[in-house]
């Protein structure tokens, strides 16, 4: 064949040859380029007629597609039947899988050019029937081009019927042996080739490129065909995320109707895992980096520039919520990580982040998860970033809060935790480190746990003063430092204990929550276990404020974004009868730093409402008029669009509330991670307001 | 020799989706299964012990059918082809309500 001539095709050389026949490189010619050339033996011809042939080769030729090797022509002869088409220079699939798999980056990429071949060949009607690793090659560019398509041995069912019967005879080494490896179970029930058995070998395919290994095996085609019939697909090995298995899974389901149903929809998997895989991926390695969590099954929300976000966590996950900045309408998406109690979580939007942080406790730990596509795809890290270092003995518990460090710190962040102890990361939550000053407080061995456990829950980072902050333990009180985490005081003076003999010590206060305003950082509240308290010396001294309220008994308090006066507890009516008093679901609020409180009720239930707001369960978000939110243990949320004047129930039947944050998402869009950005000049500020109030947002 | 692993459902993200995992090991004790484990299941360690190198309190490891915690705890010989299932404990898990 070599040195003849075709009509204007100088064959050149071999390149190879199969059961279909042979294929040679040849030279057009006319236009001066080389092509391939692929000769149907006579056998094919004979069995599956050059008519028909000819009618699917034309059919192939219409695709026209960047991952389908490209039909130029076909030619038939008295003596010949050959197509011309691109010539790829490359190596096939099955030539560059070598044993234990491909790194799982470059399944996905070879995949999804698979899947979208795949794709434009189904929605063209054209069924490929013979997908194999030989039959996909890679070019040295690394593109994925597929061959053959229709031009498979025709799998009608009559050649079929002679594979299924004569399929004892099949000795080992067969090329059918090869093909049968990638055929779907109905095809060698005898049933015609359709898109999903097509999906079924893209199945095929993706396990060998994972695996390094055909996913049924036999060293006859009567064994490989039986295992094909009725085994289960084998594990794909641990390097494998699970993502990629469950597609592999899917695409591998005996039954057709379980599987994929167009290809365009297996590519919009892969491409998915694909993203979240390059989001996750850490530079410095690649293959024990941080791994991805997705929600299946899960309404994910679709936010936009100016929304409201609210971040509810449960004893049983986290649920998102967003609306308009008219916050009438409000979209719901979770449970994620449900199942597992999530107390603590923030939404970093600095340096042009959208970085939700969570604290993710179950009996196999408390990781920090973080997802920069609002819940679609969380991190998975390996290994825990908030660890104990070894000498200190302890284990971690929880992590009981997560705070955004100062404006003039981006990539700071904060965690209280349990058992007590503050943790600091100053790359953006990259790695963290213990606090030592305060883990090594002469006090620490006569602290007590609370009953929530010795945790450390309030973190206040004082605006513009790097070496000042405050944070509060259950049942250790409040302790300040003022040269950046070395040393640490107690700061409790006046806030009155009630399970001591000594009504107002040192330290060992049952404090539940401390709020600061940006404005005004000297000044903050304080609610006690039993005891609702003011400091207008950054914590030196505190004085009761608790004038008129049912009871000075409560967990959760929360500030107002734009006056530093204006402070939202609720009230509880003891610490035996942990309810609001007298049934009544009430918020109360100050506008005048505790000198008075007004309740506000309306819309909320007056009778029968035996409910506990937690400590993290109340907020406010940074709009004006501010919107309130709090959620109860009964799993119900209010939130009231005109600062707390009407209510307005969000949804009941959640698991028990323990954590509600809101951010107002006013810089979607912009720069990307790592440039600083201004904040919005439209955005509407009091007079009050300053740039400081989102501060006040985000440090709480 | 091998030894065999069961992975509980919460693990699974760590074990490649498998359930049972099998690996030519010949540990002396529990630890070093775990730890060989932990070779080719990155991750899976630190969700088994904590940083202190104990076991979780609401883990249980079991060797053939006996939990670890009644025998040497991590120290527990492993024999030839032992089966190491981990499981999560029933009891626990209610965590303070503030």
């Amino acid at each position: 064949m070599t040195g003849r001539t075709l009509d204007h095709y100088e064959i050149l050389t071999e390149i190879g040859s199969g059961g279909m026949g042979t294929v040679y490189r040849a030279r057009d010619q006319v236009l001066h380029r080389d092509v391939a050339i692929k000769f149907l033996s006579p056998p094919m011809l004979e069995k599956a007629g050059g008519e028909h042939l000819l009618l699917e080769a034309r059919t192939a030729s219409s695709l026209s597609h960047p991952n389908i090797c490209t039909i130029h022509e076909v030619r038939e002869t008295s003596e010949e039947f050959y197509v011309v088409m691109e010539l790829i220079e490359g190596r096939s699939l099955n030539e560059l899988n070598t044993q234990g798999g491909l790194p799982n980056e470059t399944v996905l990429r070879y995949g999804i050019q698979i899947a979208d071949a795949l794709a434009h060949a189904h929605d063209r009607s054209v069924v490929h029937r013979d997908l194999k690793s030989s039959n996909v090659m890679v070019t040295t560019e690394g593109r994925v081009k597929v061959l053959d398509f229709g031009l498979a041995m025709s799998l009608d069912k009559g050649p079929l019927d002679q594979i299924t019967r004569t399929i004892v005879d099949l000795g080992s080494g067969s090329e059918l042996v090869g093909t049968l490896s990638y055929m779907a179970p109905e095809i060698l029930r005898g049933e015609t080739a359709t898109f999903q058995s097509d999906i079924w070998a893209l199945g095929v395919l993706l396990f060998e490129m994972a695996a390094g290994s055909l996913p049924f095996h036999g060293s006859t085609g009567i064994e490989v065909g039986s295992a094909i019939l009725q085994q289960p697909a084998p594990s794909l090995p641990a390097h494998v995320p699970p993502g990629l298995t469950a597609v592999v899974q899917r695409c591998l389901a005996k039954e057709s109707a379980l599987r994929f149903q167009r290809a365009g929809e297996l590519r919009s998997a892969l491409e998915a895992l694909q993203s979240a895989s390059i989001a996750s991926r850490e530079p410095q390695d690649s293959h024990f980096g941080l791994r991805t969590i997705f929600f299946r099954g899960v309404n994910h929300l679709a936010v936009k520039n100016g929304d409201v976000l609210l971040i509810v966590g449960t004893t049983k996950g986290l649920f998102l919520f967003r609306a308009s900045r008219e916050r009438k309408r409000w979209d719901k998406a979770g449970p994620y990580f449900h199942g597992h109690p999530i107390y603590a979580a923030a939404f970093d939007d600095r340096e042009g982040r959208h970085r939700l942080w969570i604290a993710n406790n179950s009996f196999w730990g408390t990781y920090l998860q973080s997802s920069d596509d609002f819940g679609r795809t969380w991190t998975n890290p390996p290994e825990a970033a908030i660890k104990f270092p070894a000498d200190s003995g302890a284990s971690l518990k929880n992590i009981w809060q997560i705070c955004l460090g100062r404006a003039e710190q981006p990539d700071t962040l904060y965690c209280g935790v349990e058992p007590a102890a503050l943790f600091q990361s100053t790359d953006a939550g990259e790695s963290w480190a213990m606090v030592r000053g305060l883990f090594d407080h002469p006090h620490r061995p006569r602290w007590v746990p609370g009953n929530g456990g010795l945790c450390l829950h309030t973190i206040v980072p004082i605006p513009k003063n790097e070496q000042q902050m405050l944070i509060a333990i259950s049942a250790a009180g409040v302790y300040r430092t003022d040269d950046g985490g070395r040393n640490w005081q107690a700061r409790n003076s006046g806030v009155r204990v009630v399970h001591a003999p000594e009504k107002f010590p040192e330290f060992g206060q049952c404090v539940h929550k401390i709020v600061a305003h940006p404005d005004r950082p000297e000044r903050m509240f304080l609610q006690n276990h039993w005891g609702v308290y003011r400091s207008d010396d950054a914590g030196d001294s505190w004085h009761d404020v608790a004038h008129g309220l049912p009871s000075d008994f409560g967990f959760a308090m929360a500030s107002h974004p734009h006056d530093p006066d204006c402070v939202y507890i609720v009230p509880i009516e003891s610490d035996e009868f942990r309810c609001t008093p007298e049934g009544k679901l009430r918020v109360y609020r100050t506008r005048n730093a505790g000198a008075s409180w007004e309740p506000m009720s309306r819309g909320l239930p007056q009778k029968n409402a035996y409910e506990t707001v937690l400590r993290d369960a109340l907020t406010t978000d940074s709009l004006d008029p501010t919107g309130v939110y709090f959620g109860t243990r009964s799993g119900k949320l209010y939130h009231s669009r005109d600062e707390g004047k009407t209510w307005t129930e969000l949804i009941d039947g959640l698991p028990q509330v323990v954590f509600v944050r809101a951010a107002v998402l006013d810089q979607l869009g912009g720069p990307p991670a790592g440039k600083r950005i201004r904040s919005d000049p439209k955005r509407p500020v009091r007079k009050k307001a300053s740039t400081k109030s989102r501060k006040s947002r985000r440090e709480r | 020799m091998p030894v065999t692993f069961y992975i509980p459902g919460p693990l699974l993200a760590f074990s490649g989706g498998q359930c049972r995992i099998e690996i030519e090991l010949s540990p002396g004790t529990v630890r070093e299964a775990l730890a060989g484990l932990s070779s080719i299941c990155p991750g899976i360690l630190d969700r088994i012990l904590t940083e202190q190198g104990e076991l979780r309190e609401h883990v249980n490891v079991f060797v053939g059918n006996e939990e670890v915690r009644y025998l040497k705890g991590l120290a527990t010989p492993v024999p030839a082809n032992a089966e190491i299932t981990i499981v999560q404990a029933v009891s626990g898990g209610l965590l303070p309500e503030h």
